[in-house]
């Protein structure tokens, strides 16, 4: 379980994020749902530790960065290192031994392949397999299917499900909804850096349809098309 | 097009405030390092002259990659698109051009001149999809990146070592086992993104600790041949070599942990001012060592527990 306890970030004096209050629980899928510049990064790289923040982020497992796959938004990958190297360098990170990378390829990239030359998606690929391969017990995807094809897409979904299985805490954002909506127990909408509505299973189609009023608003009227 | 040129001016400007330079110092540092280096070249060796024009054009086709060029094309209109890259590639080749007339080499300046235009006409690409091969793949990425970009430079250490040799010359070689050393310095003067820092399940004593170890077992794997050579063929020398063998894995050492000192920000002025010091002087390591280490796991502090 991670359990976040009146969290607030702030750079200088613009405040980020304000007051979040959030458990996560094993087993379970969490989506974090917001519009760009909402604190959804700002909030995992929190939870991650890659930020100091005020309030308190307490796990089970501690260091919890120990324990934690963190999927970034845009992967950072070094120019002049294969895709097998890159699997490797987080494995090593996290002392676990790997057998033969190539069996468990389930995307088939490229692995011998300088991995700063790949697609987006395929970037983002490599990324999610070395995640899943240094053995976490808990996974933040920050935008895990943006710039993926759909067969993977599919793959992903499926691997959401079997990290519920296991008994895996995740906590995933994603501007499409219909993904959430396929694999999260829980909604949470983050706006200004406030988290102001949270959703079950059931009241997904509700949180939907308001997030819908929020984003749209005015807006078109605002744009002015003739 | 004006307004191209000033954003690059104020790119130029903003990258020298960035080594906590000002801009007026880092430019007149760079022009006095130009001169430097020039009259030292063409003071050193006969064929300074077609050296100098290859170098030239080798940095001026770095505005030939082909993303930064599609940028362009986009941005602009054919014919500025053009002016552009014909003003930009002749403002490279300028001190170049102005250095060779100098030198009264009027034909290198005449090609150097030609050439450079008739690259702003190129576009390439400067990725290669070719996997260079390395012995390092199965630790840390600094010896694998780092080879991958400069394994050319060993083969030109051994060269050096060998004509060393061949005319009797100890010093030369070395030279060449320290350029080795110098190659292997400069993979650790970039900071890697935060991620690969914090990914690590480690404390920041650790940490350091793997990083110097990976660090002198690889040198040792690319110097030890050089060092060796030498000892076999100048065996009354075989102090020196040692005495540098050993000095330079104090410096590796020294850098590694400069990099972690500065961290997440490149090594800067202060650090770099206290290597030099370290240079001249080696018995002061015995006091940087340490004060870079501290520094390091407390900088390391943030992303490792």
């Amino acid at each position: 379980m991670i359990k976040v306890n009146d969290l607030s970030k702030k750079y200088g004096s613009k405040t980020v994020l304000q007051h979040i209050n959030l458990d996560f629980f094993p087993g379970k899928i969490y989506g974090i749902v917001g519009e760009n510049g909402a604190g959804k990064s700002t909030l995992f790289r929190c939870i991650a530790g890659l930020e100091s923040f005020d309030g308190e982020i307490t796990s089970e497992l501690t260091p919890l960065k120990n324990h934690l796959g963190l999927l970034l938004t845009e992967p950072h990958f070094f120019a002049k290192i294969t895709g097998k190297e890159y699997i490797q360098l987080l494995c090593n990170a996290r002392n676990i031994k790997l057998g033969n990378i190539d069996e468990r390829n389930i995307f088939d990239l490229p692995l011998n392949e300088y991995a700063s030359n790949y697609s987006t998606g395929m970037k983002k690929k490599l990324a999610i397999t070395a995640i899943l391969l240094q053995e976490n017990n808990y996974f933040i995807f920050d935008e895990p299917f943006n710039g993926v094809d759909i067969q993977s897409n599919i793959i992903l979904t499926e691997i959401i499900h079997k990290l519920r299985e296991l008994n895996k805490t995740v906590i995933i954002s994603s501007h499409i909804f219909s993904t959430l909506n396929d694999t999260c127990d829980e909604i949470h909408l983050l706006k200004e850096g406030s988290i102001i509505r949270s959703a079950q299973k059931d009241t997904f189609k509700e949180l939907e349809m308001e997030m819908k009023k929020i984003s749209i608003g005015d807006r078109m009227n605002q744009l002015g098309l003739k | 097009m004006k307004e191209y040129f000033f954003l690059q001016y104020k790119l130029s400007v903003r990258r020298l405030k960035d080594t906590n330079i000002h801009p007026f110092l880092g430019l007149t540092l760079l022009i006095l390092g130009f001169l430097g280096m020039s009259l030292l070249l063409f003071h050193k060796t006969q064929f300074a002259a077609p050296i100098f024009t290859l170098l030239s054009l080798a940095l001026t086709s770095k505005l030939s990659e082909t993303k930064r060029n599609e940028f362009l094309k986009i941005c602009l209109k054919r014919k500025d698109y053009l002016l552009v890259r014909i003003i930009e590639n002749c403002c490279f080749a300028m001190p170049f051009l102005i250095f060779l007339l100098y030198k009264i080499e009027l034909i290198y300046a005449i090609i150097l001149l030609l050439l450079s235009m008739l690259l702003s006409l190129s576009n390439f690409n400067s990725t290669i999809h070719f996997t260079i091969p390395t012995p390092f793949t199965k630790k840390p990425f600094e010896f694998i990146v780092g080879f991958r970009n400069t394994f050319y430079l060993f083969f030109i250490a051994y060269g050096l070592l060998f004509i060393g040799i061949s005319v009797n010359n100890f010093n030369l070689g070395v030279f060449s086992f320290l350029l080795v050393f110098l190659v292997i310095f400069t993979y650790y003067i970039k900071p890697e993104n935060e991620y690969f820092v914090w990914s690590f399940k480690s404390t920041p004593a650790q940490f350091i600790k793997e990083k110097i170890k990976i660090a002198f077992l690889f040198s040792s794997a690319i110097s030890l041949p050089f060092a060796l050579i030498l000892m076999l063929f100048y065996p009354e020398n075989y102090l020196i070599v040692l005495v540098f063998y050993t000095v330079s894995h104090f410096f590796l050492m020294t850098v590694v942990l400069a990099k972690y000192a500065a961290y997440p920000n490149e090594i800067h002025i202060p650090e770099i001012i206290i290597i030099l010091f370290a240079l001249s002087f080696p018995p002061l390591l015995l006091l940087v060592i340490p004060y870079f280490y501290i520094k390091a796991t407390s900088k390391l502090e943030t992303y490792l527990t």
